[in-house]
């Protein structure tokens, strides 16, 4: 048995009832090609590193699944087909990866704009000009 | 007074030597980082073997051993695919 992974990128407009038929639809393909859905996650929203196809923010979700290696090649086509056609409107990029066989599934993901705290803003260092300013005029 | 000759790459040598900096190693090798840290979700350290412009970082500057260069700079380049890296940082 083989563990892949598959990354997407979403337009930041989607909602959550698209959201959950791409996650239902993407099980069912799996499940079709006598695969084993492992976990479906949502990530979050993100800044952008760069734009893309203009927008500044995207939803990330991480699909993994384990599939034997006689099905591989053909479920990892109609993955390629599901995301790169069907759901080309609300996906904006996707990445496959093998983990290899027992692959960890332990990762570090980066810290979403959901999870994130607000920003604060440090005015330390006006305080301490200010007081600087001050001791100067003394 | 005569003008005490010395070649470029001798200069760069000896001051490499007396230098302070700190000795260059694999940060992989050497067992400090696990080799499944290089992952291409794992933005924070990635971002370690970037330069300011977004660049990545030559081996001979982060120290990387080949195999562990190699490495890292697929998974950069899976993190640019993926828009979780920038290709270019502009000023």
């Amino acid at each position: 048995m083989m563990r892949y992974e598959v990354l997407f990128l979403a337009v930041p407009t989607i909602t959550s009832d698209e959201a959950t038929t791409i996650e239902t639809q993407c099980a069912a393909l799996i499940k079709s090609h006598k695969a084993f859905l492992i976990s479906f996650e949502r990530w979050g929203k993100y800044y952008l590193a760069f734009q893309v196809r203009k927008n500044d923010y995207g939803v990330y979700f991480l699909v993994r699944f384990e599939v034997e290696d006689k099905d591989k090649q053909p479920l990892l086509e109609a993955l390629k087909t599901f995301f790169a056609v069907k759901y080309n409107e609300l996906v904006m990029r996707f990445v496959v990866t093998a983990l290899g066989e027992n692959g960890a599934l332990e990762y570090h993901r980066p810290e979403s704009l959901d999870s994130a705290p607000s920003r604060e803003y440090n005015n330390s260092y006006n305080r301490e000009s200010s007081d600087e300013a001050s001791l100067d005029l003394e | 007074m005569s003008k005490l000759k010395i070649s470029g790459r001798l200069l760069k040598k000896r001051t490499r030597k007396s230098g302070f900096t700190a000795a260059k190693r694999c940060r992989f090798s050497c067992g400090e980082l696990p080799e499944s840290a290089i992952d291409y979700k794992n933005v924070d350290l990635l971002k370690s073997f970037l330069t300011e412009r977004g660049k990545i970082l030559p081996s001979r500057i982060s120290g990387n051993a080949a195999y562990y260069q190699r490495a890292v700079s697929r998974e950069i380049r899976k993190a640019r695919t993926m828009a979780l890296l920038p290709y270019s940082q502009n000023y």
